[in-house]
């Protein structure tokens, strides 16, 4: 745990502080120049933005967390997502009529999210009765979902949501978008999961090493199986989050959504090889993130560059990381 | 770069050391070592672990350099820098591990970082016909029929092993260095591999073989020098030695380990642990005993004699085709580490860093690992509530640990093997296995870890020790069993045993 690092005599605290939280600093000075630089940036209006996109990747992102620490991946949550979102507009297409809308709706978010456990569960089992890795199944997975959730829509998207759906992804509580709710109760969910739980500790120590979990007695396998389910529920969550915002169960939407979920996670400081990394660094990733698309938009920086920026901040993020674990 | 293999092989060189010592920090390993290794013959290399023997091989493989002394081949000075400078003296090493590519032909292995090249189109391409006609000849002139194109993933390791030496060849050394090359062959292919080195010494090459077993000696060895901790203790004439003067010479004068006074075992009482038949072919054969609570059992054997394998089997780590394993009169079948953890086996694996440990996580953590849901019945889990296991082992056990949120991987070898131990212990077992407890660690660590295990089995604990040292067999042991090439062969008591019985009782042959 970072908190733990020894603090050596004769360095001075901002250096400390520098070492040990590197991407919460940085995000603070990246804050506070876009107040004073990207009109508008600070308003009510915009922060509230930035947070309700952020929590569609960040809900994903938490659960992505967990699976990289246990030393797998998932390339195919931007495709299952989708896949979410067109199972619910069927169902709720289907069952109107029978149960009422409200009703079809969930019946069809139980069952996305059930299909997402599923599916993430037998990548989970790929890997153990057959050794695929993670990264070969979900990349089949990738395109397989999405062509599933295609045959699902027929190609158009489906506006079939019953009335008061779109409060889901685009209505407010209290002021703040509904999804930040989701996006916090996942955080704290998946926090003290990581932190509090036998299952969580087991992950870090599979992750870490998978013979020594092995032979302490740890049942690998569940663990690894678990973790890829779970994010395959969030990400349906998520999806169906997306779909509602929209207002229709797309076959084409969040596509390389795969890809900012896992440069959030790394931008957070988890290692690729499994064993390392927080929740709360997620967090940090997904808002870095956020208000660095969004001060970019804000500032007229054109769609090509913020690509080329975003791939550049990936890249120096692990860097930084590597740098800092030398210097430690 | 080197250049593919000439057609004929040149003529061995004297290898000579003369006061050579190499020193780390504290310890003197190597001290003021004189040889002079004839060419033409083959040269034993014995000694106990830490007799030595390693560094020797290091400084000749190009890894690291003597702290004082001078290394002549053929007269000429040499210090070996890097690997290179050591095959460019024609030095060359075939360490323990096999060094080949498994997924590359026989042929491409031997000259591989230096394919012959030919030019075709204007462009270097890799000379595929000259390099397996280079290869076959290479290997007929060594007498091996193997066929250059096979993929070296569809041999055998002793077929491995052989290649392995003639990629070595093909650097026309005049030193070769064979490390344990049959620590992983059967007999057949022992054969196979002596018709080489007798083959490549008739040539007028100059070997040095370094193994534990001592009958290979006599087959295959013209002298035998012998290490102990870091000192030349002689050097003998094959013709004119035996088991027994060998023995001497790598142990000395032992004086008898000090062993706390031990309770009497209550043997009429049914076991804690016993296992019957336990087969996995190839491995071990018919594996049965039985451990009483309180007793230490300790398991001696060569290096790869199965010990090992016995104990991961027992524990579920790895399948085994037949036979049963009872803890507590309750018999467990289709065993895995997580059941058998239930059934209250606790086992500390040899290889701590590999896979004792999370290395990357923190001392709590890895104390932790094995009790989670002990220490969490409900699955919810706090620092808080892990924190009772984790002291009570620190203080124990006496872990040395500043910080034990810090990685575990900033401790000494000793309080490493702690931490592995404390993490089974807080699982509270009824049967531990600690296999090879005392590997990489210092005398004083290795003291506490025997205290360790003497204070848990005085508590009840049933144990079973191993350890290749059988030194420390006979040290803790209350009883010991003697496992040969997968068998068990023989039960002593380690009271009225010598070390000299209990070494010949492990080689292999020396009912002869």
């Amino acid at each position: 745990m970072t908190t733990a690092l020894a603090s050596r005599p004769g360095t001075s605290p901002v250096i400390r502080l520098i070492k040990s939280y590197p991407m919460e600093v940085i995000l603070v000075v990246l804050v506070v120049i876009l107040i004073f630089t990207a009109p508008g940036f600070a308003s009510l209006r915009n922060v509230l933005n930035v947070l309700r996109t952020g929590s569609l990747l960040g809900i994903i992102a938490f659960g992505m967390t967990a699976v990289i620490i246990s030393g797998e991946i998932d390339l195919s949550v931007g495709a299952g997502a989708a896949l979410a979102g067109c199972i619910v507009a069927w169902f709720c297409g289907a069952l109107v009529d029978i149960v009422g809308g409200p009703l079809a709706a969930l019946i069809g978010i139980v069952i996305a999210v059930a299909v997402g456990f599923a599916i993430g569960f037998s990548v989970g089992k790929l890997r153990q009765w057959f050794n695929v890795p993670s990264f070969i199944a979900t990349l089949a997975l990738f395109t397989a979902l999405r062509g599933a959730a295609n045959l699902i829509t027929g190609g158009f998207p489906l506006t079939t949501f019953p009335k008061g759906f779109d409060f889901l992804g685009g209505g407010y509580l209290l002021g703040i978008p509904f999804p930040v709710y989701i996006f916090a109760l996942t955080f704290a969910g998946m926090h003290f999961l990581m932190n509090f739980t036998r299952f969580g500790r087991a992950v870090y120590a599979v992750g870490g090493n998978m013979e020594a979990a092995r032979l302490s007695g740890i049942d690998i396998w569940w663990v690894k199986c678990m973790a890829l389910g779970i994010l395959g529920a969030l990400t349906a969550v998520s999806g169906t989050l997306i779909a509602s915002q929209i207002g229709s169960g797309t076959g084409t939407t969040a596509t390389g959504m795969e890809l900012d979920v896992i440069a959030a996670v790394i931008i957070g400081g988890t290692s690729l090889f499994g064993g390392k990394g927080r929740i709360w660094g997620t967090l940090i990733g997904v808002l870095f993130l956020g208000c660095i698309s969004n001060g970019m938009t804000l500032l007229n920086v054109s769609e090509y560059w913020q690509y080329v920026v975003r791939g550049g901040i990936i890249l120096g993020a692990v860097l930084l990381n590597q740098v800092l674990e030398r210097v430690r | 770069m080197l250049d593919a293999m000439p057609p004929h092989l040149r003529t061995g060189g004297l290898l000579e050391f003369d006061d050579v010592t190499k020193v780390y920090g504290q310890t003197v390993a190597l001290s003021a070592f004189s040889h002079r290794f004839e060419p033409g013959r083959v040269h034993a290399l014995m000694g106990k672990n830490g007799s030595g023997k390693s560094t020797l091989v290091k400084i000749l493989a190009g890894v690291i350099l003597p702290t004082s002394g001078a290394l002549r081949v053929n007269g000429a000075e040499a210090a070996f820098h890097t690997p290179q400078d050591a095959f460019g003296a024609g030095v060359i090493t075939v360490h323990q591990e096999l060094s080949l590519v498994p997924s590359l032909s026989i042929g491409e292995n031997i000259f591989l970082g230096r394919l012959p090249m030919a030019r075709k189109f204007g462009l270097a391409v890799v000379d595929w016909t000259r390099l397996h006609k280079e290869a076959t000849a290479l290997l007929h002139e060594m007498g091996l029929d193997l066929d250059p194109h096979r993929l070296v993933s569809a041999l055998s390791v002793g077929q491995q092993q052989v290649v392995e030496i003639a990629k070595a060849m093909s650097f026309n050394p005049s030193v070769l260095l064979l490390d344990e090359p049959t620590s992983a062959l059967a007999t057949r292919e022992v054969n196979l591999l002596f018709t080489l080195v007798r083959r490549l010494r008739d040539r007028g090459v100059t070997i040095l073989y370094i193994t534990h077993r001592m009958n290979e000696l006599f087959e295959i060895a013209d002298t035998c020098t012998v290490l102990r901790d870091g000192i030349f203790a002689g050097s003998v004439e094959m013709t004119e030695a035996s088991h027994s003067l060998i023995v001497e010479m790598m142990f000395g004068e032992t004086a008898r380990a000090r062993r706390p006074a031990r309770k009497a075992i209550d043997r009429s009482a049914a076991p804690v642990l016993a296992v019957d038949g336990l087969t996995r072919h190839g491995d071990f054969e018919d594996v049965s005993l039985a451990v009483h609570r309180g007793e230490i059992l300790g398991i001696a054997g060569l290096l790869g004699a199965g010990r090992t394998e016995v104990m991961r089997a027992i524990f579920g780590a790895d399948p085994v085709d037949a036979g049963s394993v009872t803890v507590n009169g309750r018999t467990v079948p289709t065993a895995t580490p997580k059941q058998m953890k239930e059934a209250g086996l606790g086992y500390t694996p040899e290889n701590r860093k590999e896979v004792g440990l999370v290395q990357i996580l923190s001392t709590h953590d890895n104390l932790c690992m094995a009790s989670l849901g002990r220490i969490a019945p409900s699955g919810v889990i706090t620092r808080g509530r892990e924190k009772a296991s984790v002291t009570r082992q620190i203080a124990d056990l006496a872990i040395k640990v500043s910080e034990p949120l810090l990685p575990v991987s900033s401790l000494s070898g000793g309080n490493q093997q702690k931490v592995v131990i404390g993490n089974w212990l807080n699982t509270q077992p009824k049967v531990m296995f600690f296999d090879e407890p005392s590997r990489g660690v210092d005398v004083q660590a290795k003291r506490q870890i025997f205290d360790i295990i003497w204070d848990q089995a005085e508590r009840g604990l049933a144990a079973i020790f191993v350890s290749t040292e059988l030194e420390e067999v006979l040290e803790v042991a209350d009883r010991i069993l003697v496992m040969r090439q997968g068998r068990i062969v023989a039960e002593v008591d380690p009271t009225a045993t010598t070390l000299d019985e209990l070494y010949r009782l492990c080689m292999e042959g020396s009912s002869e």
